[in-house]
């Protein structure tokens, strides 16, 4: 039986940080549901790549905590092999999820009263 | 050959012996008795597009099949189709998969009963006569024959119901085809496998393996178990004896078989034999269709979340084909990450907007290696010179097909991508395109174990069976010796019959 792994301690700050960031009108308790999704998500990757994202958000984790979220925010913005991959990832699954869920969604992170029913079948 | 049929009488009272009902919905799943070893004469790992085919054919034949399958069983209709939900459910990794590469090329796998056959778009295309004639040429197929792969296909379209739309396609797959027309491109409608029940677009159901072979190889006598991975084979010299199979994520069971069918899909099936400790020219030459996307936004509404557009431009093929992408917001919003911040503000638009790909035949190839101590493989894929080029030039036709179909704006999806309004943003588009700053991604993998009797490149035999080993065979897109160029499940099944059929043939013969 596999052993239950994940990312949430070293991801979840970093997650928090670029949804904040990216989506400042986004509500809180939304946020907290994205950041869940994407850690549950990266949870699931197959392990070479589990393994590679951990490390990556690791040391991003590690600068943030000697006080180098600006920092971080601006590596999130560069395009150096891997690490942005890593930036790119996050932000795919926090963004398909954002738009699925709540289609009107302004780019900003500001909610409309819509649902995903609406486009569901 | 023992093709023993005395198994199948067991079967209703080991069935019932434990009650997983809420583990197996549907009333094809067999549940495994309680205790340690189950046996059977063929053993199908997999039950996507080969797996299911064999499954049936075999059963049919009176052999005692037991298929196992790694996902679980899915009603249609239960799940949305393209959504997040999905992926979780019925995608390998919730469908976050990723050959590495410069660039590296996202790949999904369907993991579910049916396998890919469950999340695909459902288009069908026969396997083009060139291919199958190169097939047969350059990897030594011995009686590979276009018209009795095409005698094959037609049997394969009537099984899966393959048929035109009853009614007018979506705006998102008309846009593509009038856009064709203006630049006087070859474009067609792509027929699916499915069924309309009520004669319209909108009662349209899909005749994926759970809807079609699974059930034909249940009526058969197939034994079809769901929630179970196999990590390998146990083999004694050059055959293989049993499996450990892993149950709901418990080691619990031993299945002894005499044949065992590898179907587990172009990635899985060369790491499972490789697990195996079976090598030779096993998972050395991935082959996909790799593939680069856009986002258009018309004046309209021509978003349809659930769906797909049906044409398909194919003015350049084999080299390149263009069609339409599953749409939903959310996949919209991933279309435009790649230059997010010039793109975003068109999202609460995301109604008029569809997304469209630009797919090629590659030259390049990729790697499927089984790292011991991991559970998944690693998979890696290359891209030549010239598919980058070729890459390069399909996301700019496809930019000007959008615009002749009436696009105000084209978004491509690559890093430092012009948001395209007129034929010089297209041009300036593609003088900034650079496949490594591209999203490339593909649905479309094959040829990790590829049939034939060239012994420097092939790693099964022109009917599956592994070289080198007694019993152990592939039937499933590995066998593929390149990509085929057109939406492979057509090719997979027809192919899967042949060898099916060709196994029943010989075994029945010898026993």
């Amino acid at each position: 039986m596999s052993t239950p792994r994940t990312l949430s301690t070293v991801a979840r700050p970093t997650i928090d940080l670029i949804l904040r960031h990216d989506l400042p009108r986004l509500p809180i308790a939304h946020r907290k549901t994205v950041t869940a999704f994407t850690i549950h998500r990266l949870d699931t990757l197959p392990q070479h790549l589990f393994w590679g994202v951990g490390l990556i958000a690791f040391v991003l984790r590690l600068i943030s905590l000697g006080g180098g979220s600006a920092f971080v925010l601006w590596l999130s913005h560069r395009h150096i092999p891997l690490v942005s991959e890593f930036f790119r990832l996050v932000r795919s699954l926090s963004y398909s999820y954002i738009w699925e869920s709540w289609p009107d969604t302004a780019p900003d992170g500001q909610l409309k009263m819509t649902t995903s029913s609406e486009v569901s079948p | 050959m023992s093709t023993t049929k005395s198994s199948k009488s067991n079967r209703a009272t080991t069935s019932r012996v434990v009650d997983h009902a809420a583990l197996t919905p549907s009333a094809h799943l067999w549940v495994a008795p309680a205790g340690r070893v189950i046996s059977c004469d063929i053993l199908i790992i997999g039950s996507g597009a080969g797996g299911a085919t064999t499954a049936a054919t075999l059963a049919e034949a009176g052999f005692d099949v037991l298929v196992v399958e790694e996902g679980s069983w899915y009603e249609q209709g239960k799940v949305v189709p393209f959504s997040l939900d999905q992926m979780e459910r019925q995608y390998r990794s919730g469908g976050v998969t990723v050959a590495l590469g410069l660039p590296s090329v996202a790949y999904t796998e369907g993991r579910c009963a049916g396998g890919g056959t469950e999340v695909n778009s459902g288009l069908y295309r026969r396997p083009p006569p060139e291919v199958i004639e190169r097939w047969a040429d350059q990897w030594k197929i011995a009686d590979l024959d276009y018209d009795d792969v095409a005698c094959l296909a037609v049997e394969v379209e009537r099984d899966i119901n393959v048929t035109a739309l009853p009614g007018p396609p979506t705006m998102a797959s008309q846009l593509l085809a009038k856009g064709a027309e203006r630049l006087d491109w070859s474009c067609d409608e792509s027929p699916r496998w499915m069924k309309y029940p009520e004669g319209t677009v909108a009662s349209g159901r899909r005749q994926s393996m759970t809807e079609t072979y699974l059930p034909r190889a249940h009526r058969a006598g197939a034994r079809i178990l769901t929630d179970c991975r196999i990590q390998k084979l146990n083999m004694a010299g050059d055959t293989a004896v049993s499996v450990n199979a892993e149950l709901n994520g418990h080691r619990q069971h031993l299945i002894t078989f005499q044949h065992v069918f590898v179907c587990a899909g172009a990635i899985q099936s060369p790491a499972l034999l490789q697990r195996s400790g079976l090598h030779r020219n096993i998972g050395r030459s991935l082959a996909v269709h790799p593939t680069v996307k856009l986002s258009a936004r018309f004046d309209e509404t021509i978003n349809v979340p659930d769906d797909v557009p049906v044409h398909q431009v194919k003015e350049f093929a084999p080299d390149l084909s263009f069609g339409g992408s599953a749409s939903h917001p959310g996949l919209i919003a991933l279309s435009l990450l790649d230059q997010w911040s010039d793109f975003k503000s068109v999202l609460p638009e995301w109604r008029n907007i569809a997304i469209y790909y630009a797919a090629i035949t590659s030259q390049g190839r990729g790697r499927v290696v089984s790292v011991p101590g991991l559970r998944d493989p690693l998979v890696t894929y290359h891209l030549t010179a010239r598919d980058r080029h070729l890459l390069k030039s399909g996301l700019g036709r496809l930019s000007l097909l959008m615009l002749e179909a009436g696009a105000r704006e084209v978004f491509a999806s690559f890093r430092s991508a012009p948001v395209i309004r007129n034929r010089r943003d297209v041009a300036e588009g593609m003088h900034r395109f650079r496949a490594t700053k591209a999203s490339v991604m593909t649905v479309h993998l094959c040829s990790t174990v590829p049939m034939g009797e060239d012994l420097d490149r092939c790693g099964a035999d022109s009917f599956g069976r592994i070289h080198g080993t007694n019993n152990v065979f592939v039937n499933d897109a590995s066998l593929l010796p390149d990509a085929p160029g057109v939406n492979p499940q057509g090719t997979v099944m027809a192919i899967a019959l042949r060898n099916a059929r060709h196994f029943a043939e010989v075994t029945s013969a010898r026993g």
